[in-house]
């Protein structure tokens, strides 16, 4: 036990750095217009597969939010060849996993198992994409188990900052849906979902990535079988409305009653994904509030032990996105917190970050990148976000210099853009009785929700 | 195991250094990343009465600051190497783990014996992280629905304080918490003779040898601590509470039995019998209760393995209308009928299949290698059970499933803590 504040020694230098390099994968294309990635890797017997449409939550027709979302949880549940038990057993009598899932953008359709397994749950997932059959008991099931879910999401205040905070930001654009409502679920039909599976689940507008253990020829045969007689179809490109100009700083209140602390969110739009800044945001993102050794955290958390931690992410989407603030702090220092907050906010825009804050920001940022593709869940998901977003196809060759490249001057750049405190939205999830005096100060407009969503 | 399945062991270098610090080398060099894992034998199980939560607490205090490294340094050493690191408590062991570009052991092994040696505790310090730890605590615990039901079905399942207070602890013994009551627990259970170092990665094993004798080798060992009684009689500690959750949108139960120590055949036995009954979409409860009877919103189960007495739950939020005890009598009916019964073919071939994958997945990356093998050096003094594990588990027939579901869960010994949602504004 040392309290001194004696010589100091410095820390070892490192050993001879080691080459990573993630080679480029093969890649076809069917006649049908499926692409098809592989990426052979022997290091472990185990295989993963993605099957993904550029197409997600986003893309549900006007009046039918939650159908595309209900159609990735359904294919799963019954196909013309099995029940929902049957594929359930079959896939776990393999140790594999199989399932799909929509986001704003995208919908994927995922497996994995031993490679001795390969073929097999290859063929499940053609068989889920390609012929589900949407029992009807299954989607009644899915009806009212998923408003369950969505009654159970309103006590969880994560879930109603995020609800408002999207709806702050993102306006009349379908991102600023956060979930559909239990009526839109509810109304869901059979047909619906029998129709748009038809027209979305297209093979030139999807592409299939497999990861692992796989022999090129058998797999290419096998998706040739499984996939070659897959139909083509047609899809028109939706139109969105652009998300809002904001003006002035907003304050919308959840009142939660009987919250424990108050779930902070601030934010404004920043960059799509494939936007030229996205690199200099990635940077000052990180100065700023990404880990636990950036400025936001060490302030609120490590200074003034207001919460358990506090951070700022930037949120890439296709076509637009969000840079946010966020922490969970106790009742009494919401306004503290808020104020530490629009501080740093303030200061990563009117000071240039330091020498040694950049150096250690795009150091973290290079050096990570082996740690994320060590297991092949984590190499798949760098190779489909590639993919999927249409980065370039040096895109994880150059990462890191990329990194590298960014300067002092373009991350304040970059937050001069894209961090803007005197036109943020404020959500607060919290107890408004105990917050609303200490939130007020922060701006001129209050609004007070419940947790169903409603204004008060 | 299926005939095409060869699953290479893991290379294993297992020695002391002369202060009583085990070390466990894992050499791998698929990818150019190393992990380090510090795994100390101290959880919350040490704490004593009116101490509760301290465990925790202290493992923030190893990222205050040491002889070397200042507050918050250990974060940034390692985030501007590119690594990433964090630390855990359990009521077994509080671990420290990191993992670096391969190029970058020095540094981490440097900063793990920094603290080793030299903790460096202020008032101010703790103060802070006192803090930190009660957001915690609201963020995980107070302010979540349900958030509080393991900590309180613990309580119902064990009579003796080591293994039934919660690793969080309470407020009112956060804040009693004192400065020397963290110099002393330094002093007593973070001595290399209590700890143990497990390397994984992209290393050489002669220069990883002579770097952990570097930063090591000169910190002084302590007389260990005495030896904790865990021992608990069969009966839980009560078997019903109703418990009002202020958050919590609709009802819920939690069931809880006392079973025998992880490692244990019988322990084995009920962890594949866990998997049988709710674990996937395929397993009996999930089939009778969210497909069937349509009756679940959620349902959920796990065992909780420790060096005693451990124990394993099922719970359930129910639909808003249904009636509870009618679903507590099908968990009772299909664990009767796998005491009665066993597994069938289908089910032994479905849980040989997922522990191989289970064991081939934790292979992938040089932490979850590290984790697993400080896991069983310190509690079992033995690293090669990373190789034999599977084995062992895969030796488990379907009569040893059946007799100890018969024995441990098909019992009315259990806790059975009730959900009732307390009204919200």
């Amino acid at each position: 036990m040392n309290t001194s504040t004696a010589p100091k020694q410095a820390p070892p230098s490192p050993l001879a750095p080691t080459a990573f390099e993630i080679p480029r994968p093969f890649k076809t294309k069917l006649e049908n217009g499926l692409e098809v990635v592989l990426f052979e890797n022997s290091r472990l017997p185990l295989v993963s597969y993605r099957l993904a449409f550029y197409q997600g939550d986003i893309n549900d027709p006007p009046g039918k939010t939650g159908l595309t979302s209900a159609i990735a949880s359904m294919i799963t549940e019954g196909t013309e060849n099995y029940t929902s038990k049957q594929l359930a057993e079959k896939v776990e009598r393999l140790g594999a996993s199989l399932n799909a899932h929509s986001s704003d953008d995208f919908t994927i359709v995922s497996a994995s198992s031993l490679s001795l397994y390969g073929t097999e749950v290859l063929d499940l997932l053609a068989e889920v994409t390609l012929r589900p059959s949407f029992p009807e008991n299954e989607l009644d099931l899915y009806r009212r188990n998923t408003v369950e879910h969505l009654r159970f999401q309103r006590s969880q205040s994560s879930f109603l900052a995020g609800e408002q905070a999207a709806r702050l930001i993102y306006g009349d654009h379908p991102y600023a849906v956060a979930s559909p409502q239990p009526s839109d679920v509810e109304a869901l039909e059979r047909d619906t979902l029998k129709a748009f599976h038809a027209e979305a689940y297209i093979p030139n507008n999807a592409i299939l990535i497999a990861v692992g253990d796989i022999s090129r020829e058998e797999f290419l045969k096998e998706v040739e079988e499984q996939f070659g007689g897959w139909q083509q179809g047609s899809r028109a490109a939706n139109e969105f409305p652009t998300p809002p100009v904001r003006e002035k700083r907003t304050i919308t209140i959840v009142d939660r009653v009987g919250s424990a602390q108050s779930n902070i969110v601030l934010g404004n739009t920043a960059i799509d994904r494939t936007s030229a800044d996205y690199f200099p945001a990635l940077v000052m993102n990180q100065v700023l509030g990404a880990g636990a050794s950036s400025r936001v955290f060490m302030n609120l958390r490590e200074e003034k032990g207001y919460t358990y931690g506090a951070y700022t992410r930037l949120n890439t989407k296709r076509l637009a996105g969000d840079i946010e603030a966020t922490a969970e702090v106790r009742n009494e220092v919401t306004g503290d917190s808020l104020k530490e907050f629009f501080y740093e906010l303030e200061r990563i825009r009117n000071e240039d970050v330091r020498e040694d804050e950049i150096a250690d920001a795009k150091s973290f940022l290079t050096g990570v990148f082996p740690i994320r593709a060590e297991t092949q869940e984590g190499l798949t998901n760098l190779i489909v976000n590639q993919h999927l977003y249409g980065l370039p196809a040096d895109y994880l060759e150059t990462y890191r210099d990329k990194i590298d490249a960014v300067s002092i001057a373009e991350v304040r750049a970059a937050a001069e853009k894209y961090v803007r405190p005197a036109e943020m939205a404020i959500v607060v999830v919290g107890d408004e009785k105990e917050i609303l005096d200490q939130v007020k100060p922060f701006a001129d407009e209050v609004e007070i929700y419940d947790t169903e969503g409603n204004k008060k | 195991m299926p005939a095409l399945f060869n699953l290479q062991p893991l290379e294993l270098i297992d020695y002391t250094i002369a202060n009583g610090l085990r070390v466990v080398l894992n050499p791998d060099h698929a990818i150019p990343v190393v992990s380090i894992a510090v795994y100390y034998n101290v959880g919350s199980r040490n704490e004593r009465e009116g101490r509760t939560g301290f465990a925790h607490l202290f493992e923030h205090m190893m990222f205050q600051g040491s002889a070397n490294v200042p507050k918050a340094g250990h974060f940034q050493h390692i985030m501007k190497a590119g690594g990433t690191m964090n630390g855990t408590t359990s009521s077994e062991r509080t671990n420290y783990y990191e993992t670096l570009p391969a190029n970058q052991l020095p540094l981490g092994l440097w900063l793990e014996s920094d603290r080793m040696r030299s903790l460096a505790v202020t008032q101010e310090n703790l103060d802070n992280q006192r803090d930190a730890v009660k957001e915690e605590k609201r963020l995980r615990y107070d302010n979540q629905p349900y958030g509080q039901i393991f900590d309180l079905i613990n309580e119902m399942i064990y009579k003796n304080f080591a293994n039934s207070h919660s690793t969080i602890g309470s407020m009112e013994h956060l804040d009693a918490a004192t400065v020397e009551d963290v110099q002393e627990f330094f002093r007593i259970y973070y001595a290399p003779n209590n700890a143990v170092l497990v390397l994984s990665g992209a290393f050489e094993v002669d220069e990883a040898k002579q770097l952990i004798e570097t930063y090591f080798g000169d910190i002084a060992s302590q007389p260990l601590p005495a030896e904790l009684d865990v021992t608990e009689p069969p009966e839980v500690a009560a078997t019903y509470r109703e418990w009002e959750d202020k958050l919590a949108p609709f009802p819920a139960f939690l069931i809880g039995w006392k079973i025998p120590q992880r490692r244990t055949p019988e322990f084995y036995a009920l962890y594949l019998a866990g998997k049988i009954l709710y674990d996937g979409e395929s397993s009996r409860l999930y089939q009778k209760l969210v497909k069937g009877e349509e009756s679940v919103i959620q349902l959920f189960g796990f065992t909780d393995e420790r060096r005693g007495p451990s124990s394993i739950f099922i719970g359930a939020i129910p639909k808003p209308e249904k009636d509870l005890s009618q679903i507590r009598e099908i968990i009772s009916e299909e664990i009767r009928d796998l005491a009665a019964h066993g597994p069938s073919s289908e089910e032994m071939e479905k849980l040989e299949n997922q522990l191989i994958n289970d064991a081939v997945r934790m292979r992938q990356s040089s932490m979850s290698r590290a984790q697993a093998i400080a896991e069983f050096t310190l509690y079992d003094g033995d690293p090669e059970l990373v190789n034999r594990e599977l084995e062992e588990l895969l030796a488990v027939t379907p009569e040893q499933i059946r007799h100890a579901v018969g024995t441990f869960i098909n019992t009315d010994n259990r806790a059975l803590l009730d959900v009732v949602p307390a009204g919200r504004g």
